[in-house]
C-alpha cells in the first residue's frame, strides 16, 4: 500500500506532510513509510512532472532490495528474531515425556534412524528433518515414543524439539520481511511479525516434535518469495534477482507440499497469482511475443517443474533411506517389499508351479493377504472363514493343487508350471481345506457369494475349482505363466464365473475385523480388487529367482505410496453416530477460536500444554477478513458511482495484490476443510491463520493510512500492545504449567473452552 | 444516425479508458446517455435514438458477469455491431409473427400428442395376466416407468392419505388435479410397472395430457425467447423446431412425469426474464412489471415442481446482480430510484417465488389430512396432525409400576420393542429392537431398582404412586415376556465397534435379575425445582454399571431381527441418538386427578421445515443402483438412453433417447461459445477491440444462456445420488437456445445479413432435424418398426436398446 500517495488526493495533504516530516526528523514518526522511503522526494517530483514521472515512482518502490535502508530495520529484525527464539525455546525441555503427536512423529523419526519402512499419510520431508534432528540428538531409533512415556536419558529430545522450534522462530522475521515486501508501513510490518510472534497457538505448536512448524515456516517462505518475486517482476523482470526469487518460490512450494499436503493450497495460491500475471501481461502490447513466451517458460520451469522435482526428490530420499522391511510393508506392492532388506522374497522361485506354497496379495488399495483360520462363519454356510489380512503368518499359505481328477497328470520332468487359463484348487496349508465358493450370501456384502474353506484332500466338489486369468506382468508382457510378485491375475470361480475379491469391508468381531473376501458376480475385470499376485513363493524343486529378478520401479512405488496415502487420509472419517471426542474440532469453530485442545494429560501436577490462540490475533484477524470485504465492496460501489480513489498508478494493483494474497490465501487454506470428510483438528487452521494475520495487518494499515499520522501510528501500536499483553496473559498455555488448571479459570473466556471442566 | 456514430465508435474506448481511470469527476452527459440508456426519466428515453436502444439491449443481455476490464471493448463492439451489421433486417425481424407462433404451436401439438390417447405401448412386465389378455392384437395401456410414483401420488392426493416424496408438491398436485378433472377416483394405486389402466377405467390419457400440453407450450416459448434475444425470425423458427422435434423432450412429455412440467416452468422463466431484459430501459412500465412478476412466478413454480428449479432461481439471481451492478454505474439513477428498482426486483423475484413455494406446501398439507404411507417418516408431533393417528393423550406423571412405551427421538425407528427371538451372536439372549408401531410387544413396565439384602436381590414392592425423577435408577421390564432390558460386556450385534454394548432381554422365572438391569434416568435440561419425569419429556437412560447410554440409530438388524432397528448401549454415542420420550403411560395407581398430555400440534412453518429435512434425507439416501442410471459426464454426449418399456413380441419399445442431431448441435454450440469467448477475451486483452467486438457481437445473448446451461448442469457433479439422463433436459433447453443464438450470429455475419439466405440455412437445419426425429420416432412413441430400422438407429455401440 502506497501510504503517502494515498493522502495526496486531499488538497495539499502531501505537501503539508512533507513540512511536518522535515520538522520531525528523528522522531518515532520516522517509522511511517513515507519517511523511511528514500524515494519520497523523487515521488514528489514525479507528482509535479505529471503522469509519466509518477509511473516510474512506484516502479522505484518495487525496486527497494530485500529491505529499505536504515539501521532501524536491522534493529527491528534482530529484536523480533531474539524475541522469537526466546518464546519458542524457553523451557522447551521441561516436559520430559512424549507430548501429543510426538508419539507419531518421534516414532517416524526413529524409523529413519533404524531404516525400517513405515507408512503414514503425510509426505516425508518434515519427518526426515525430524529424523535428522534425532540423529544429531543421539537418538538410535529404539525408543518407541509411546504417548506420555518419559524420554530415556540417552535420547536428547530437546535437540529434536529445538529443530522444530527454530522453524517456528524463523516465521517471525519472515513475517516482517514479507510485510516490507508488501509495502506495509514499518509499524504495520512490525505488527504483522508481532502477531506471529505472540500468537500462543503458533508458539505452542512450534515447541514439539511435529510437522506443523515446518509446514508454517515453508508456507511463510513461499509467501515471502512470492512477494519478493512480484516486486522484481514489476521493477526488473529477468534480472538475476528475479531468477533467484522465482526459483526460490518454486523450491519453497515444493518443500511445503512435501511436508503436508495442505501445502498444495499454497501452490494453488501461487498458481492463481501466476495465471493472473500472465493474463495481465497478455494485455501489454509492448511486450514482444518471445519475451512473453520466456515468461511462460520461466514459470513452468520454476513454479511447476521445480516443486514437483522437490516433492519427488523427498520421496526418492525416503525410499533410499528406508531400505529395511518394517511396519509399512503391507501398504506397498509385493514387488516393492521384495526390494527391502529383511524379507526373503528373493528366495521366491520365478514361476508358479503345481505344488507351490504361496501367499496371495490382493492388489486393491491397501489390500491384504488371502487368509483362512479354523474359525467358522456364524452365518451362511457356517464353513471355515476366508478373509484378507495384513499380518504375515502361516495361515496365509496356500498350496497350488491340480483340479479334482487330474492329480496325477504330471509332466515328465516333474515340474508342472501353472499356465494362463488353468483350472486348479487352492489348498489352505495349515487346515488342508480347499478354497471354495457357492451361491450363499456373503456375510456382509450380501449381494455377493460367500467364499469359504471346505473339505479336505479327498472331500470336495466342483465349487473348489478356480480358473487363473493372467492380467499382465510388469516385465514380461506376453507371459503365459504366473510369475512371483510381478504377474497380476484374477481367480475366477470355475462353476459360477464370479471373481475372487477382497475389499475394504471389515468383518465383525467374529471375523477379528479382518477384511471380507467375497466372490463377485459380474465382477468388473479391470478392478484392482479382483487382482492378485503371488507374494511369498516356496517350492521344493524350483530354484530361487534371486534379487535381480524382483526390482520395482521408483515411479510405480511413488504412485502406489501416494495413492495409499490418499486412501488412508480419506479413511480418517469420524463416526456419524458418535459424539466427537475432545481432540477433534469442526472448521466453523476455528476462526472464532471456540475450541482449545489439551495436548497431554490434565492431572493437577502434570506439566500441561493447552493449544489455544491469542484472542486478539484470532478474533481480530477473523474480523479483518470481513472488514476487508467491506472495504472492497465500498471501493467497488464508489468506483461504480465514479468517485476517484486510486489516482496513483499501481496503488490499486497493490491493494488488490495484498488483499488477494491475504484473503484468497486464507480462503484457500480454510474452506477446503469444510468439504473434507476426514476428521479435522484445531491446528489445521494455522496456515490459514497466517494469511488472516497478513490481512489483519494490511487492513489496520490501510485504515490507519486514512487517519492523521499520529492516529495511524497510535492505532497500530495499540493493537501491538494488546497482542503482547494477551500473549503474556496466556503464555503459560504455550510454555506449560504444572499447577491445577483450576487456577486459570479466569482465562476461560469462552464457554466451550475445555481449559477447566 | 448510424453514420453519425461511426466515428464515435472509434473514440469511445478512449472515453471509456478515461472513465476506468476515474478521470472525469463529472461524467459527460452525452457519454452517459450512450452508455446507460437505462433511465428512469421518460424525457431521456425520447432523446435516445432507437438504434441505441437496441444496441444497449444487445450489450446488456450479452454477458451476465461482466467485469470492469471487459467493459470498454464490449461497449465498442456493440457500437461496431450497429454500424456494421445490417440493422434494417434486424429491425424487421423484431416483430413477433403471430402466424408463426400459432403454426409452431399446432405443429408441436402434433409432435407431442401424436397418438397419446392410444399408443401401441406394450409393457415389459411380461408375466402380468394383463399382457396375456391383450397380446392378441389390441394395444393395452399400462403403468410405465416412474408413473408408478407420480400416478401413485395423484391417487394419494385424491384419497387424502399422507405420503412423503423427495420432490416439492406442485407438479404432483397438478397431475392429481388433471386426474380429478377427468374423474379419477383414486382407487387405482399405480403399484407396479405394467399394471393395466383400461379395466379400472383410469383416465390416464388426460393425466398424460397435462405434461403433454406443457411440453407443447415449450415450443412457442422458445420462439418468443429467441425473439427477446434479438434473433432473426428464421433462426427463432428453426430453434423452436429444434425444441419441437427433440425426441427426449417429446418422450418425456408423454408420460405422467414431472420433468416436462419442470422444463415448461423453466422455459417460462427464461422467456419472462429475457423479455424483462429487452424492456429494461423502460422501467416501471406495465410491460416491465408484468415480465418481472411473471418471471418471479415462473421461477417459483419451477422450484415448487422439483428442486432443480432452484438452479433457474440462481440463474435469474446472478443476472439480477449484474443488472443492479449496471444500474449502479448509471450516474442518472438517483439513490431513491435505485432503491425503488431494488425493492421491485426483490418483491418480484424473491417475494413471489417464496409465496408460491410455501403456498404449494400449504395446499399439499391440506390435501393430505389422513395418515398414509409417509407417516412413518415424520416426527410424532407431525403425525398428531393427521387423521387416524394412534397418538392419544396420555397421563403426564410417570410413576413406578406404569406401563409405558418409549419412543426413540431423532430416528423414525419407533418404540423399544422385544419379542421371543434371540440374538444369534453375543449373549444369545432375547432381542431388544425398535419397532415403529405401538403393539403389545412395545409395552414396558417400569420398576424400581433391585434392593440387595446380604447380597441377595430383593424385589421392592410398588404400593404407592411414586413419581420417577431425575437421577432415579429404574428397571425396564418387557410387558409380555417379563424380560428385563439388560446390558453387559458383549459387543452390539451389528455395530460392534468398541464402546458399543449389546442390549438384551434377560431374566428367568424365579430369577430377579442383576444390577446389569439398572438404568439411571437423566432428564435433559431438567428443572431442579421440579425434577420429575413427565410424558413427552426428553430423557436418556444410562446403564448404571458401565455408564453407557441406551442408544439406537438408523441401522437395521439382519433377517434374524426382522429388519428392525438396532438398539445398543453406547459409551460415546451422539446425545441426540440416545434420547427418548414416553408417549404412552398407564398406571393402575394413577390418581384420577392426573393431567393428560398429547403432542403439541406444530405450526405450518415447523411442518414445512420438517418436511424439508425429511426430503433432504430421503434425497441423499437415493443411492440405490438402477440399470439405466448415469453420471452427468455422459449426458451432453448422449451416451445412453433409458428404456421406458419394450414389447415382448415385436420391436415396439419406448426409449428415452435424444435427437442426436439436436444434441450434437447443442454440444457444438457450447464448445464454440467457449472458444469464441476465449478468442474475444484474448483479442480484447490485446486491444484488438474491433475484431474482438465482431466476435463478441456474434455471441450476443449467448452468455446468459451459457450461464443457464452451466447452472443447470454443473451442480449434478456434486450429487452422489442416483441420476438419470432426464435430469439433463433443462440444461438441454438452454443449450438448444444457445445453438440458436450462435447460429443467428454466425449466419448473420457470414451471409451478410441477407434474410433470404438465412431462411435457407435455417430451413436446411430444421429439415435435417425433422428427418432425424422421424427416424428415431418409433423409440419415442413406442411404435413397431422393422428390425433393420431398429438396428440402423444404433449409431453408437453404447446405444443398447434391444432389436430382437
Amino acid at each position: 500500500m502506497d501510504y503517502h500517495n494515498q493522502d495526496s488526493g486531499a488538497p495539499g495533504g502531501l505537501r503539508k506532510r512533507q513540512q511536518q516530516i522535515g520538522k520531525n526528523t528523528g522522531s518515532i514518526l520516522d517509522m511511517l513509510p513515507g519517511d523511511m522511503d528514500p524515494l519520497l522526494l523523487s515521488d514528489e517530483k514525479h507528482k509535479a512532472s505529471g503522469v509519466r514521472g509518477a509511473s516510474s515512482g512506484p516502479a522505484g518502490k518495487y525496486n527497494t532490495g530485500l529491505l529499505p535502508n536504515g539501521n532501524l530495520q536491522w534493529g527491528i529484525i534482530l529484536t523480533l528474531t531474539f524475541a522469537a527464539l526466546f518464546t519458542r525455546l524457553y523451557k522447551i525441555s521441561w516436559a520430559n515425556f512424549v507430548v501429543w503427536d510426538e508419539a507419531h512423529f518421534g516414532k517416524f523419526a526413529g524409523h529413519y534412524l533404524k531404516r525400517t519402512f513405515y507408512f503414514d499419510v503425510h509426505p516425508p520431508l518434515g519427518k526426515m528433518i525430524n529424523g535428522l534432528a534425532g540423529f544429531v540428538g543421539g537418538f538410535n531409533g529404539t525408543f518407541e515414543f509411546e504417548s506420555g512415556h518419559t524420554y530415556p536419558p540417552e535420547l536428547h529430545y530437546p535437540v529434536m524439539r529445538i529443530a522444530n522450534a527454530l522453524f517456528g522462530a524463523g516465521m517471525v522475521p519472515l513475517a516482517y520481511l514479507t510485510g516490507i515486501q508488501l509495502h506495509l508501513s514499518v509499524p504495520a510490518a512490525t505488527l504483522l511479525a508481532t502477531m506471529v510472534l505472540c500468537d500462543v497457538a503458533l508458539t505452542c505448536i512450534s515447541r514439539f516434535i511435529l510437522l506443523d512448524s515446518m509446514l508454517l515456516f515453508f508456507t511463510a517462505t513461499s509467501v515471502f518469495c512470492l512477494c519478493r518475486f512480484r516486486n522484481l517482476q514489476i521493477s526488473a523482470p529477468f534480472s538475476e534477482d528475479w531468477w533467484i526469487w522465482i526459483f526460490a518460490t518454486g523450491i519453497s512450494l515444493g518443500a511445503v507440499a512435501s511436508v503436508k499436503w495442505v501445502g498444495l493450497f499454497a501452490i494453488a495460491l501461487v498458481g492463481l497469482h501466476t495465471i493472473q500475471e500472465l493474463w495481465d501481461m497478455l494485455g501489454d502490447l509492448k511486450m514482444p511475443p518471445a519475451r512473453y513466451a520466456r515468461h511462460w517458460m520461466a514459470r513452468i520451469a520454476a513454479l511447476i517443474v521445480t516443486p514437483i522435482a522437490v516433492y519427488i526428490l523427498s520421496f526418492a530420499i525416503h525410499f533410499a533411506v528406508l531400505n529395511r522391511s518394517g511396519p509399512g510393508d503391507a501398504q506397498m506392492s509385493s514387488l516393492f517389499q521384495a526390494g527391502l532388506k529383511g524379507n526373503d522374497f528373493d528366495q521366491n522361485p520365478l514361476e508358479l508351479a503345481y505344488g507351490s506354497r504361496v501367499s496371495l496379495k490382493n492388489n486393491g488399495h491397501g489390500g491384504g493377504l488371502l487368509h483362512s483360520h479354523v474359525q467358522r462363519y456364524p452365518t451362511g454356510s457356517e464353513q471355515q472363514q476366508v478373509t484378507c489380512y495384513h499380518h504375515k503368518d502361516s495361515n496365509n499359505h496356500w498350496v497350488i493343487t491340480k483340479a479334482w481328477g487330474k492329480e496325477n497328470a504330471t509332466s515328465p520332468d516333474g515340474v508342472d508350471f501353472v499356465q494362463d487359463g488353468d483350472v486348479l484348487r487352492l489348498v489352505h496349508a495349515s487346515t488342508g481345506r480347499n478354497l471354495h465358493s457357492h451361491p450363499v450370501k456373503a456375510p456382509i456384502t450380501t449381494a455377493q457369494n460367500e467364499v469359504s474353506c471346505y473339505g479336505n484332500a479327498t472331500i470336495g466338489d466342483a465349487n473348489d475349482l478356480w480358473k487363473v486369468e493372467i492380467v499382465d506382468d510388469l516385465f514380461d508382457k506376453k507371459t503365459k505363466r504366473v510369475k512371483s510378485l510381478t504377474t497380476r491375475f484374477r481367480l475366477r470361480h470355475n462353476l459360477s464365473g464370479c471373481l475372487l475379491r477382497s475389499h475394504a469391508v471389515s468383518l465383525p468381531q467374529w471375523g477379528f475385523k479382518q477384511a471380507e473376501v467375497v466372490c463377485q458376480k459380474k465382477g468388473d475385470p479391470d478392478s484392482r480388487n479382483h487382482m492378485w499376485n503371488i507374494e511369498q513363493h516356496m517350492h521344493d524343486i524350483l530354484p530361487p529367482g534371486g534379487k535381480g529378478a524382483y526390482r520395482s520401479k521408483f515411479s510405480k512405488d511413488f504412485i502406489d505410496l501416494n495413492v495409499a496415502m490418499w486412501t488412508s487420509n480419506n479413511a480418517l472419517t469420524p463416526d456419524p453416530d458418535k459424539e466427537p471426542d475432545q481432540l477433534t474440532s469442526a472448521p466453523y469453530q476455528w476462526p472464532l477460536m471456540l475450541v482449545g485442545l489439551r495436548m497431554c494429560g490434565w492431572g493437577d501436577d502434570a506439566i500441561k500444554y493447552w493449544l489455544i490462540g491469542n484472542p486478539v490475533v484470532w478474533w481480530g484477524s477473523t474480523a479483518s477478513l470481513g472488514v476487508f470485504l467491506l472495504i472492497v465492496g465500498a471501493y467497488a460501489v464508489r468506483s461504480r458511482r465514479r468517485y476517484r480513489d486510486w489516482d496513483v498508478p499501481g496503488s490499486w494493483d497493490d491493494f488488490v495484490f495484498v488483499g488477494q494474497l491475504g484473503f484468497v490465501g486464507w480462503a484457500l487454506h480454510y474452506l477446503p476443510f469444510w468439504v473434507m470428510g476426514r476428521v479435522t483438528y484445531l491446528h489445521h487452521y494455522f496456515p490459514a491463520l497466517y494469511f488472516a494475520i497478513i490481512t489483519f495487518a494490511f487492513v489496520a494499515d490501510h485504515i490507519g493510512s486514512k487517519l492523521p499520522r499520529l492516529l495511524h501510528l497510535g492505532l497500530i501500536m495499540a493493537l501491538g500492545v494488546l497482542v503482547v499483553a494477551n500473549f503474556i496473559y496466556f503464555k503459560d498455555f504455550a510454555w506449560g504449567f504444572n499447577t491445577p488448571a483450576e487456577g486459570y479459570r479466569a482465562r476461560k473466556w469462552v464457554q466451550n473452552w475445555n481449559l477447566v471442566d | 444516425m448510424l453514420t453519425a456514430h461511426m466515428p464515435g465508435a472509434k473514440e469511445q474506448p478512449q472515453e471509456d479508458d478515461l472513465l476506468r481511470k476515474r478521470k472525469p469527476t463529472k461524467p459527460d452527459t452525452s457519454v452517459a446517455a450512450e452508455e446507460h440508456p437505462v433511465s428512469p426519466s421518460s424525457s431521456a428515453e425520447s432523446t435516445i435514438p432507437s438504434a441505441l436502444d437496441k444496441d444497449d439491449s444487445k450489450t446488456l443481455s450479452k454477458t451476465p458477469v461482466d467485469d470492469d476490464d471487459k467493459y470498454a471493448p464490449r461497449k465498442l463492439k456493440s457500437a461496431v455491431a450497429v454500424a456494421t451489421s445490417a440493422a434494417p433486417t434486424a429491425e424487421a425481424d423484431t416483430n413477433i409473427s403471430l402466424g408463426v407462433l400459432v403454426t409452431l404451436t399446432i405443429l408441436a401439438l402434433g409432435v407431442r400428442l401424436f397418438q397419446i390417447s392410444n399408443p401401441s405401448q406394450v409393457g415389459d412386465c411380461l408375466d402380468t395376466p394383463a399382457f396375456d389378455r391383450y397380446s392378441g392384437g389390441q394395444t393395452p395401456e399400462w403403468v410405465v416407468f416412474d408413473e408408478v410414483h407420480f400416478g401413485g401420488f395423484a391417487s394419494k392426493y385424491i384419497n387424502g392419505t399422507f405420503f412423503m416424496d423427495v420432490h416439492p408438491p406442485l407438479g404432483k398436485l397438478m397431475i392429481a388435479a388433471s386426474g380429478l378433472a377427468a374423474g379419477f377416483d383414486g382407487v387405482f394405486d399405480f403399484k407396479e410397472i405394467g399394471k393395466d389402466y383400461i379395466a379400472p377405467r383410469v383416465p390416464y390419457v388426460s393425466m398424460r395430457l397435462l405434461p403433454g400440453i406443457l411440453g407443447v407450450l415449450v415450443v412457442p416459448m422458445s420462439y418468443l425467447t429467441m425473439k427477446n434475444l434479438g434473433a432473426a425470425n428464421a433462426t427463432a423458427v428453426m430453434t423452436a423446431l429444434f425444441v419441437a422435434f427433440e425426441n427426449a423432450l417429446t418422450c418425456q412429455s408423454r408420460l405422467i412425469l414431472l420433468d416436462s412440467i419442470l422444463v415448461f416452468f423453466t422455459a417460462l422463466s427464461v422467456q419472462m426474464w429475457t423479455h424483462f431484459q429487452s424492456v429494461k430501459n423502460r422501467p416501471f412500465t406495465l410491460q416491465w412489471w408484468m415480465s418481472l412478476a411473471l418471471c418471479g412466478a415462473g421461477i417459483g413454480l419451477a422450484a415448487s415442481v422439483k428442486w432443480v428449479g432452484l438452479f433457474v432461481i440462481a440463474w435469474v439471481g446472478l443476472s439480477t446482480v449484474k443488472y443492479l451492478w449496471d444500474l449502479l454505474g448509471n450516474p442518472r439513477v438517483s439513490s431513491m430510484v435505485y432503491i425503488k428498482h431494488f425493492m421491485a426486483l426483490a418483491t418480484c423475484l424473491i417475494g413471489i417465488p417464496v409465496v408460491i413455494y410455501m403456498l404449494s406446501f400449504q395446499i399439499h398439507f391440506m390435501m393430505l389430512p389422513k395418515i398414509g404411507s409417509g407417516t412413518g417418516f415424520m416426527s410424532p408431533e407431525f403425525q398428531s396432525t393427521l387423521q387416524g393417528n394412534e397418538l392419544t393423550e396420555t397421563f403426564a406423571e410417570i410413576a413406578y409400576g406404569a406401563d409405558i412405551m418409549i419412543r426413540h427421538e431423532n430416528t423414525q425407528g419407533g418404540y423399544i420393542h422385544s419379542h421371543k427371538h434371540f440374538y444369534p451372536t453375543g449373549s444369545k439372549q432375547q432381542q431388544i429392537t425398535l419397532y415403529p408401531y405401538a403393539d403389545a410387544n412395545s409395552i414396558i413396565h417400569i420398576l424400581p431398582a433391585l434392593e440387595f439384602v446380604n447380597k441377595t436381590a430383593v424385589e421392592p414392592q410398588v404400593v404407592e404412586f411414586k413419581q420417577i425423577k431425575h437421577g432415579d435408577v429404574v428397571r425396564l421390564e418387557h410387558g409380555p415376556t417379563k424380560m428385563k432390558v439388560h446390558s453387559h460386556d458383549h459387543r452390539a450385534p451389528v455395530s460392534d465397534a468398541k464402546g458399543n454394548f449389546e442390549v438384551s432381554g434377560y431374566g428367568a422365572p424365579g430369577f430377579l435379575g442383576d444390577s446389569n438391569d439398572h438404568w439411571r434416568v437423566e432428564i435433559l435440561d431438567h428443572d431442579p425445582e421440579n425434577p420429575y419425569l413427565f410424558a413427552l419429556q426428553k430423557f436418556r437412560l444410562i446403564h448404571q454399571n458401565t455408564g453407557c447410554a441406551l442408544f439406537s440409530h438408523a441401522v437395521k438388524l439382519p433377517e434374524w431381527g426382522f429388519g428392525q432397528q438396532e438398539v445398543l448401549c453406547s459409551q460415546n454415542g451422539k446425545k441426540q441418538l440416545s434420547t427418548w420420550r414416553i408417549d404412552f403411560n398407564e398406571n393402575p395407581l394413577q390418581p384420577e386427578t392426573s393431567k393428560k398430555v398429547g403432542y403439541p400440534k406444530p405450526s405450518f412453518l415447523s411442518k414445512f421445515i420438517e418436511s424439508h429435512k425429511v426430503m433432504w434425507r430421503i434425497n441423499s439416501g437415493l443411492d440405490g443402483v438402477h440399470p439405466y442410471q448415469s453420471r452427468p459426464l455422459s449426458w451432453p454426449v448422449l451416451s445412453r438412453g433409458i428404456s421406458f418399456w419394450s414389447a415382448k413380441a415385436g420391436t415396439a419399445k419406448m426409449h428415452l433417447m435424444g435427437n442426436p442431431l439436436v444434441w450434437a448441435a447443442a454440444g457444438a454450440a457450447l464448445g464454440l461459445y467457449v472458444l469464441l469467448e476465449a478468442i474475444a477475451a484474448v483479442l480484447s486483452k490485446r486491444q484488438m477491440t474491433y475484431v474482438a467486438g465482431v466476435f463478441a457481437d456474434t455471441t450476443r445473448g449467448a452468455g446468459l444462456l451459457f450461464m443457464g446451461w452451466v447452472l443447470h448442469y454443473a451442480p449434478f457433479f456434486l450429487m452422489s445420488r442416483q441420476l438419470f439422463l432426464h435430469h439433463y433436459l433443462p440444461s438441454l433447453y438452454f443449450s438448444i437456445l444457445l445453438f440458436g443464438v450462435l447460429f443467428d450470429g454466425i449466419t448473420r455475419r457470414i451471409l451478410g445479413g441477407s434474410s433470404i439466405l438465412q431462411w435457407i440455412a435455417a430451413s436446411l437445419g430444421a429439415a435435417a432435424c425433422i428427418a432425424v426425429f422421424v427416424s428415431f420416432s418409433p423409440l419415442t412413441y413406442g411404435l413397431p418398426m422393422s428390425k433393420e430400422h431398429c438396428q440402423g438407429l444404433k449409431w453408437r455401440k453404447e446405444w443398447d436398446w434391444d432389436c430382437k
